[in-house]
């Protein structure tokens, strides 16, 4: 539908552009270990955009409609903003694995097994297990009136673990999860198995909190402090709003020059990739950070329009709303240390796995004060236990100027490749 | 649209089924500085099945298309068919009630064009930046929603409903010497066009908050004792305790049902607590949540005894309660899951002035920008708030980060005044992935004896 529907609106509009995203998707839900839920959801929606003397308009719809939509978009460009809109032209797409046929057939049952290891490798009195199964399989088609005309196919498989324990009034929850185009074999479970096991042993014992400026190990679930200010500091929007504190540092060493962020579009089989942007731009990975030296910010068409530069891909769409600028696969560059390693760098300090409240308050910034939700005391490299009742605060910029360590195993969360980073001096409040 | 439900029921083979079919029509505007982001409308339809059958598990189906109903119960009876279960899952029973509710809507958005909403916005947006040369950022909103909602089962109810949505929102930053700050209001109300008129003030007041916090002084970290405005201590009530007493979180966990058993002290005779769904033309008010129960006024804690929680029919049936009117789904895409409505803190006595008198130094924190709960552990980001210095307000000072555990909180809660408001903020709760869910906090002013500040927020 999508062709005729933009040529309807090329009828009357200068430009005109529009993605169809189908999707259908199998939920299983283990709750306290037991499968009790399974959900299949089917899913098609269409946005629309128009641009119309000079002036954009959208309009998203899962009806199958196409007059109201189409005069919903035009009604929207008689409001819009004036906007220099160059639509792409047709060009080869790369080559990138997004969908595998394996997942795309597997059965309920095999899903269902899935999360019976996962229950399985965890089941312990006193545990509350909740296991989340998920496959989707769906499309992309993003086409414009400049001859764009570009799809693919996509699958995904997500698995997400929760242990509760509560003891007395100590409730203790430990959680992961691991997303990626194909099944997980079964050493990517076994791994997502040993990783909250030995969570769980580190909080089995407890131990004093501490309090001062202290070297902190940050894992990749607990390094969303120090990481979230960054991507939205490299949002080409942010430069535009003038409210980005790298926008005018691009070019000189401004963080640590360990640290280096890209956002990698052509990576087989991981969540975020894809070969093409939902704006019709062929997707190539980009060096936003490259030791310590910021080196590009992300646009989509109307922010580079806006900026007077090249939109660099990553124009993202859902049925409703306008486009936006939005990541890929966000990759942390790797250091040298083994996990043993970099604990070996701090004698008396902290493991932190989650903070609460992350995201709250002026994230831009980069100042932040946050409890623990789940932390636990490192002396002379060995964890001796958890601690709560301590807060984690500072600046995420300047954390990130004294970096003592990064882990050399990139830990896959969703789309983003996180290792462990050491920051020294970083200040914890006691309560 | 009836006759399709009823058939669809009809034919399911299913001991239980369960149908919600959605439409809504939405409509979008946003202002950043001086420069509309976009107006623009949606439509969004779609269904939602459930069934269950004796000794199997939910299967579900979410579904755009209205003419795939029949094959979509069909699919969901699959589905609860290939799960077995050793524990069976009952459902505990509700009224059977046929009923058709269409709120006052003072003013239906359908019939407000377009342009006539991005008028309103630009209006709003120019108060906000028109209030100071240091306001150099802005982001203004403004949302329609209006869902035509039907709900079916197949122990006979029916109903039908109007469920209207608005929200305004204003964020005005303020920028000088290398500083920057924010000021934060928003209202949502389940009302219509004329609800939202003649609102200049929020927005103003908005674009005076960041301003004013340019001068503002950091909060040094610590422990101070701590008085919270009705929108703090409603915000504290809806985190930290309402979504303690959601049954899902303790209906199959025997320690955290140790850990809230009805009876328990959480605190002095001052505090009670309760959702209340029922409540007049609240943004979390509706008459059935989406498992159709009636929703009603539940109390949580009475004088300081934790008394009752949150149910959905599942989760009821296990623990022996009645259901509480409190399964909500955010949309046709999501199951009915134990949710707040309108969650509040009783009243108590006297003024702020008279929680204020005998603190020598601590603060006044207002407002939320956030709140997060990691079951015991939460934490809070003020909007604002005051230096109370002997016995009164003083200086302006910047947002604040209070974090606790929650039963050493609740226990610390030594003063609840008289001056109980509800606050209809715009955004909502999130749980499950369901976000944001329209919901409603009320509370007097609260004074906390002992809590942890965290330090500059923002």
């Amino acid at each position: 539908m999508i062709a005729p529907l933009l040529e309807r609106a090329a009828r009357r509009a200068h430009a005109a552009d529009a993605v169809v995203k189908t999707d259908e998707t199998v939920t299983l839900t283990f709750e306290s270990g037991r499968l009790k839920r399974t959900s299949f959801a089917q899913e098609r929606g269409t946005n629309l955009r128009v641009v119309v003397d000079g002036r954009m308009g959208f309009a998203g719809s899962t009806a199958a409609d196409p007059d109201a939509l189409l005069e919903s978009a035009f009604a929207s460009a008689r409001l819009g903003e004036e906007v220099d809109l160059p639509m792409p032209r047709p060009s080869a797409l790369p080559a990138v694995v997004t969908h595998s046929s394996r997942a795309a057939s597997a059965s309920v049952e095999q899903l269902a097994d899935l999360g019976r290891v996962v229950v399985d490798r965890l089941s312990q009195d006193g545990y509350q297990i909740t296991v989340t199964v998920e496959r989707s399989v769906g499309s992309v088609r993003a086409a414009n009136s400049a001859g764009v005309d570009a799809s693919y196919d996509v699958s995904s498989v997500g698995v997400m673990v929760e242990v509760v324990r509560i003891k007395g009034d100590d409730v203790l929850i430990v959680g992961d999860f691991l997303a990626g185009t194909d099944l997980p074999s079964f050493a990517t479970l076994e791994g997502l198995v040993s990783g909250v096991r030995r969570r769980l042993d580190w909080a089995s014992r407890s131990a004093d909190p501490v309090a001062g400026s202290l070297p902190i190990c940050f894992t990749p679930s607990g390094s969303s402090a120090l990481l979230l200010p960054l991507h939205l500091a490299c949002l080409g929007k942010s430069a535009l709003q003038g409210i980005s504190p790298l926008a005018d540092k691009l070019g000189t060493t401004w963080l640590d020059t360990s640290f280096s962020l890209s956002d990698e579009p052509l990576l087989d089989g991981r969540s975020g990739s894809r070969p093409v942007d939902d704006e019709g731009i062929p997707s190539v990975p980009l060096r936003l950070i490259e030791r310590g030296v910021p080196r590009a910010l992300i646009y989509d068409l109307e922010t580079a329009g806006r900026a007077g530069c090249r939109p660099t891909g990553h124009g993202r769409r859902s049925t409703f709303g306008k486009p936006q600028a939005a990541y890929s696969n966000l990759v942390v560059a790797p250091g040298e240390h083994d996990l043993n390693g970099l604990l070996g760098l701090i004698d008396d300090g902290l493991l932190v796995d989650e903070l609460l409240g992350v995201g709250q308050g002026n994230v831009i910034g980069g100042a932040f004060s946050h409890p623990v939700a789940l932390a636990y005391r490192v002396v002379k490299g060995e964890v001796v236990g958890r601690v709560t009742d301590v807060a984690v605060a500072g600046n995420s910029y300047e954390l990130l100027r004294r970096i003592a360590g990064i882990g050399s195993e990139q830990h896959w969360r969703g789309s983003a490749a996180i290792p462990e980073i050491v920051v020294a001096d970083v200040a914890v409040a006691k309560r | 649209m009836r006759n399709r439900l009823q058939e669809a029921l009809r034919a399911s083979r299913a001991d239980y089924t369960e149908i919600r079919l959605e439409r809504s029509w939405t409509t979008t505007v946003a202002y950043r500085g001086r420069r509309l982001e976009g107006a623009n409308a949606s439509l969004d339809v779609g269904g939602f099945v459930r069934c269950l059958n004796r000794g199997h598990g939910w299967g579900e189906a979410s579904f755009n298309a209205f003419d795939r109903l029949p094959s979509m119960v069909a699919r969901a009876h699959e589905l609860s068919l290939a799960i077995h279960l050793d524990t069976a899952i009952t459902l505990a029973p509700i009224p059977v009630r046929e009923d058709s509710v269409t709120p006052d809507l003072d003013g239906d958005v359908r019939g407000i064009s377009l342009a006539a909403k991005k008028d309103l916005l630009e209006h709003l947006n120019g108060e906000m930046l028109a209030v100071d040369r240091r306001i150099v950022d802005t982001q203004a909103a403004y949302h329609d929603e209006i869902t035509e909602y039907w709900f079916a089962n197949s122990d006979g109810v029916f109903l039908y409903e109007l469920r209207p949505d608005i929200t305004l929102s204003a964020v005005a930053v303020a920028r000088e010497d290398g500083m920057i700050e924010r000021g934060l209001e928003s209202i949502g109300l389940r009302r219509g066009w004329r609800s939202v008129q003649n609102r200049d003030d929020i927005f103003q007041g908005a674009a005076r908050r960041a301003v004013a916090l340019l001068q503002a002084p950091a909060v040094r970290g610590g422990n101070y004792p701590v008085v919270l405005d009705p929108k703090l201590a409603g915000v504290f009530a809806h985190e930290a305790l309402g979504h303690l007493s959601e049954a899902d979180f303790i209906y199959e966990n025997p320690q955290a049902r140790t850990m809230m058993t009805l009876g328990r002290r959480l605190g002095s005779e001052l505090l009670t607590v309760g959702d209340d769904g029922s409540a007049t033309g609240l943004r979390g008010t509706l008459p059935y949540d989406d498992e159709g129960t009636p929703t009603r006024n539940n109390l949580l804690v009475q004088n300081g005894v934790l008394v009752g929680r949150l149910h959905s029919r599942e989760t009821a049936a296990r623990m022996n309660e009645r259901p509480t009117g409190n399964a909500r789904a955010l949309s046709f895409r999501h199951p009915p899951i134990v949710r707040l409505t309108n969650t509040y803190i009783a009243n108590g006595q006297g003024t702020l002035d008279d929680l204020l008198r005998d603190i020598p130094l601590g603060i006044y924190a207002c407002d939320a920008l956030g709140g997060q709960t990691y079951l015991e552990d939460f934490s809070f980001t003020s909007g604002y708030g005051y230096m109370i210095r002997d016995g009164r307000l003083a200086e302006l000072v910047k947002p604040v980060v209070i974090a606790g555990k929650l039963f050493h909180t609740l226990d610390r809660i030594d003063r609840i005044a008289g001056d109980f408001r509800w606050n209809e903020m715009g955004g909502g709760c999130g749980k499950g992935g369901q976000v944001p869910l329209p919901v409603a906090e009320g509370a007097p002013h609260i004074r906390i004896s002992e809590v942890l500040i965290g330090g500059e927020a923002a």
